[in-house]
């Protein structure tokens, strides 16, 4: 991750944050702390730089597009009741995984036809604990209409809503750090990535390794989504770039997904 | 039961390689030179051996893939390897070194002033993108240095177009007898005022 000097406030901020809850009295004494990775301080620091802000259906013109014309493309290949791998990495507290699960149930007339395998992975633990428990408030459902939100969640009190064990049961979450090969490689190969917002965190050459990395997680065929700020064309000129109606989205080369 | 139906087993994974790193470069195979391109980052004797495949490799991902290695490896050797291929005749590869090169700019930037003064006219054109990625101090330093000598028009103007994004304040003179040097190219000229004017709205940088 990169922080230029516009993000000292932000970097500061967390710094003290951590050494508050390890008692350091000094930034010398911390660092030793995060070091030696005390009470495995350096995946509590890790997610307490991480962005965890998201919603359900942000930036729903890719929802649009994976069902209208992505997965059109990935299933002409394969036969009745194969299998489509779809990957959020990172998947930040579950909205975005949730989403695709209920986006492909509301919009998806295939969406019994096919085994479904949505997985989200996040480098924050603490992030892929909240997308276990699946408790989410009123913010983060501000774009689902009433009647989604009663028919896949439960209200827990006035301000949060639990998802269904059904849906809670269609996603599965693991770590991943994306810029480690030994890390993204044992995901498999997928048909969808949606990868959002995390690129832009990180320096040139970990950009590249990490679009390296993505390439060898997609089945030939296969598409990856950005978030609307990115552009892969600008970091690697390993994927092509696809113009649908709904959305640009990057593909992998080579034979249709299997 | 999930709504969404899950599948059982293990899931698709590309096929296995099992060549060795440096035996994998020259290998037949393009997804085994792929993976041995990659894996090449982690052994820092494959500097040669990856810039010598690099020259010969026909498929862009695999090269793309060597180069993000020799980038990662990242030290004098890597970036004297990587070097020679800026003067190379093929367009891919000068573009890819220059990446690289920006990519592992602390081991590049000692051997930026003398890229900068290189005889040919197109090094010192894509010298001028590698001070892009320095501090704004050590970037107009150089920059400016290499302005008040350059005779070029063409160098004059990448060297401008870098220093309007990170030049500071001293390099507003330079530029302005830059441009008196230069009065028949238009052009310049207006990239000239274009950098001072946004040079000149910077607030001053921080020195520490």
């Amino acid at each position: 991750m990169v922080f230029t000097e516009a993000k000292r406030y932000y970097v500061e901020r967390r710094v003290v944050e951590r050494m508050v809850a390890t008692g350091s009295a000094s930034f010398a004494g911390y660092f030793a702390w995060l070091r030696t990775d005390v009470q495995h301080e350096i995946e509590l620091f890790i997610n307490a730089f991480t962005v965890n802000e998201t919603y359900f259906y942000r930036e729903d013109h890719q929802l649009k597009c994976l069902t209208t014309d992505l997965l059109a493309e990935c299933v002409r290949a394969k036969k009745k009741d194969g299998r489509i791998r779809i990957w959020c990495a990172p998947c930040s507290t579950g909205e975005e995984p949730y989403s695709v699960a209920i986006w492909l149930l509301e919009k998806w007339p295939l969406v019994d036809q096919y085994e479904i395998e949505i997985l989200g992975s996040d480098i924050d633990t603490a992030a892929l604990q909240a997308c276990e428990q699946g408790i989410f408030g009123k913010r983060a459902l501000m774009r689902l209409s009433a009647d989604v939100i009663d028919r896949y969640f439960e209200p827990v009190d006035d301000e949060h809503w639990k998802i269904l064990d059904e849906l809670r049961q269609s996603v599965q979450f693991s770590r991943v750090n994306i810029v480690e090969p030994a890390e993204t490689r044992p995901h498999g190969q997928f048909d969808v990535i949606f990868c959002r917002n995390v690129l832009i965190y990180f320096d040139d050459a970990s950009r590249r390794v990490a679009a390296e990395n993505l390439f060898e997680n997609l089945l030939p065929g296969g598409f990856i989504c950005l978030g609307h700020t990115e552009s892969m064309s600008r970091i690697s000129p390993l994927f092509d770039v696809r113009r649908f109606a709904d959305a640009i989205v990057y593909q992998r080369p080579g034979k249709e997904s299997v | 039961m999930p709504l969404v139906r899950k599948p059982t087993g293990a899931p698709p994974q590309p096929p296995p390689v099992t060549t060795g790193i440096l035996e994998g470069l020259s290998s037949p195979n393009e997804d085994a030179r792929w993976a041995a391109a990659r894996a090449a980052a982690d052994l820092a004797e494959s500097v040669g051996p990856l810039t010598a495949a690099l020259q010969l490799e026909p498929v862009a991902r695999v090269r793309e893939a060597m180069f993000t290695s020799l980038a990662r490896i990242g030290n004098g050797e890597s970036a004297a390897g990587v070097l020679p291929l800026l003067r190379s005749d093929a367009a891919h590869l000068r573009a890819g070194a220059l990446d690289a090169l920006r990519i592992m700019i602390r081991d590049t930037r000692e051997l930026l002033p003398a890229l900068l003064e290189d005889s040919d006219v197109d090094i010192r054109i894509l010298s001028c993108e590698l001070a892009r990625v320095l501090p704004g101090n050590e970037a107009t330093s150089l920059l400016c240095d290499l302005l008040r000598r350059e005779q070029d028009a063409n160098v004059c103007a990448a060297a401008v177009d870098v220093l309007a994004e990170v030049g500071q304040s001293e390099a507003l003179p330079v530029l302005a007898a830059c441009a008196a040097k230069f009065p028949d190219s238009p052009f310049l000229c207006f990239a000239i005022q274009v950098a001072a004017d946004r040079i000149s709205a910077q607030p001053a940088p921080i020195r520490g």
